[in-house]
């Protein structure tokens, strides 16, 4: 039902804008999943997703544009350096918890943007790289690529929170000190989920240049993390369909609220904190406790 | 030989005067998270509403309506930030953190709730004040103070002075009132204090009031020195973050170093390295401070977090 909903999507919105705005969802649900994973089922709090979807895109743009790559190898390479980084970054931040791994994190964005903004010679800084080109002809086709995407890396997800390591991985967010007692290796269990959400996250990036056609430093601010944490916090953090969920709704919201002008981000903002305030698990325990009330 | 040690002395000095703008807002974040374990990610929005709290005050009211001259405007305009920022911090107290501490939240609920309030007031005031920046003269912007080679604005000196003075007045309530003592008590243990029949609630939006009463005054202070919009304060809260990571969580004394010497780190990195490269060398010595010191510069006898 939902796929069929997906996959008519295109057709029941036709203008160029609007399908414009179904590609950054599908793009949205994929960084959702992606943070998901590691601080709905790890239980660590990252603050520095948006590093990851950036290396994505510069990454597999500077390849293509610049060296002549194939989008599709671009694309792997991308993947792989993004999970590579998270890996280094995951040595060391596993070993902190809560807020410090939170600001740790939060920090690593800001100087990966830092770094895109100053290394001019590579990625020409914040005069950006123009003219590129999505890997696939019209938005329609680049909305089914990316949507397919997303919905493999949901079945790959999901399965995996299913299979031992997802019980592994909810032990060590519920109480990492009894799960090390029980001879999980938390560390390492930690550090694999932190670099999986890293390279999902620069696959996301790998579509987001030919999408935008520019690549900026701008696009990856650190408000861009927070933006993928209001999607997993809004929709459900820890489910499987909440961040999908979220993603879809804080992607649609902002642009239902345009006619607002400019009290648009305002509402969004205020939107965020009662949420937060009154649907603790989100928008997905919201309804099933709205389901368990109706339902004698 | 003398000539650096001049340069060094001027950048130690303006260095000085820039760490003094970042410890009165990185402080009231640590002091909430001192008592709260809670991070308040709007604070430094606070510091915005400050600032326009005292344009409006020294060049709309006091010198229009009142008919005060320039220096003695700006200096009223100091208290109306004040009572703003005290103001919205008992908002955001009652309005956000009380309700989530009712509910038991995590830690990680709070801080999403107050992106959200960040998001809010930043466009809040953005629709009311307009993207163009302000430009808020402080008369003593004007002044030159000179100390033989040494040169400061009569502004910087009085960041000096009123941070130095806010520093004090807190150091005072903590060590010398009944509410700064039972302020210590629940950041060291909230159900005890609350159990020898501490008012723990009260406290709290104590704390919080204060804090944010130091981010308005803050915000007074940087307007005339920064461009003046809707967006100012929200280009401080990381690096304000990273002070209180680097000074160690809750932890006064060490915000206060720390603030300090990001202060003058930034004022040598615009010497020698560039104004483009501060946020890189902030951060990476943030990044180093956590792989080296997790527990920040004075290390606190706290087993949790790290």
């Amino acid at each position: 039902m939902s796929l069929l909903l997906v996959a008519a999507a295109p057709w029941l919105l036709t203008t160029g804008y609007w399908r414009g705005i179904l590609v950054l969802c599908a793009m949205n649900v994929l960084l959702a999943l992606s943070l998901n994973l590691v601080m709905g089922y790890t239980g660590q709090l990252n603050l520095g997703q948006s590093a990851f979807f950036g290396i994505g895109a510069y990454v597999s743009t500077i390849l293509i544009k610049s060296h002549g790559w194939n989008f599709w190898l671009a694309a792997l390479a991308a993947i792989l350096a993004s999970g590579f980084v998270g890996l280094a970054l995951a040595a060391f931040a596993t070993r902190l918890k809560g807020h410090y791994l939170a600001i740790a994190s939060l920090g690593f964005a800001v100087i990966t943007y830092q770094v895109l903004i100053n290394w001019e010679s590579v990625t020409q800084g914040v005069r950006g790289i123009y003219g590129i080109l999505p890997p696939v002809p019209n938005t329609v086709a680049l909305f089914y690529l990316v949507a397919g995407i997303a919905a493999a890396v949901y079945l790959l997800l999901d399965n995996l929170v299913r299979s031992p390591v997802g019980d592994t991985l909810r032990a060590i967010r519920e109480d990492e000190i009894s799960a090390a007692s029980l001879g999980v290796n938390a560390a390492i269990w930690k550090a694999f989920a932190f670099g999986l959400g890293a390279a999902i996250a620069g696959l996301a990036g790998v579509f987001y240049p030919g999408f935008v056609g520019t690549l900026v430093p701008d696009a990856f601010g650190i408000i861009e993390s927070f933006t993928m944490m209001a999607m997993v916090i809004v929709g459900g953090m820890g489910t499987m369909i909440g961040p999908v969920i979220g993603a879809v709704v804080l992607t649609f919201l902002p642009e239902l609220l345009r006619g607002f002008g400019e009290l648009r981000l305002m509402i969004y903002g205020l939107a965020l904190t009662l949420v937060v305030l009154f649907m603790p698990g989100g928008i997905v325990q919201a309804w099933m406790s709205v389901r368990h009330k109706t339902r004698p | 030989m003398t000539d650096l040690l001049t340069l060094v002395v001027q950048q130690s000095v303006n260095g000085v005067y820039l760490g003094c703008l970042y410890v009165m807002v990185a402080l009231g974040l640590t002091l909430i998270y001192g008592v709260l374990n809670q991070i308040n990610f709007a604070h430094a929005d606070f510091v915005t509403v400050g600032a326009f709290a005292a344009f409006f005050t020294a060049t709309r009211f006091a010198t229009k309506a009142l008919g005060i001259p320039d220096t003695g405007a700006y200096l009223l305009s100091l208290f109306s930030a004040l009572g703003a920022g005290a103001l919205l911090g008992w908002l955001v107290s009652a309005a956000v953190f009380a309700p989530l501490r009712r509910s038991g939240a995590d830690e990680l609920r709070p801080l999403i709730a107050t992106i959200g309030v960040s998001v809010l007031l930043e466009n809040g005031q953005l629709a009311l004040f307009g993207p163009i920046p302000y430009q808020f003269d402080s008369p003593l912007a004007r002044e030159t103070i000179r100390l033989g080679p040494i040169f400061f604005s009569g502004q910087s000196a009085l960041v000096v002075a009123v941070s130095a003075a806010a520093i004090a007045a807190l150091y005072a309530f903590m060590r010398f009132t009944f509410l700064g003592k039972a302020l210590r008590a629940v950041a060291q243990d909230r159900e005890t204090a609350g159990l020898m029949g501490i008012n723990e609630n009260l406290v709290i939006a104590l704390t919080i009031v204060i804090a944010s009463a130091l981010a308005g005054v803050a915000g007074a202070l940087l307007g005339p020195v920064v461009v003046l919009t809707p967006f100012t304060g929200a280009s401080l809260i990381v690096k304000a973050f990273a002070i209180v990571i680097i000074g160690g969580f809750g932890n006064m004394e060490g915000t206060i170093i720390a603030g300090l010497l990001v202060g003058i780190i930034e004022a040598f990195t615009v010497q020698y390295l560039g104004s483009g490269l501060i946020d890189l060398v902030v951060f990476a010595m943030l990044l180093a401070m956590l792989v080296v010191r997790p527990t920040g510069l004075i290390a606190e006898r706290k087993e949790e977090n790290v």
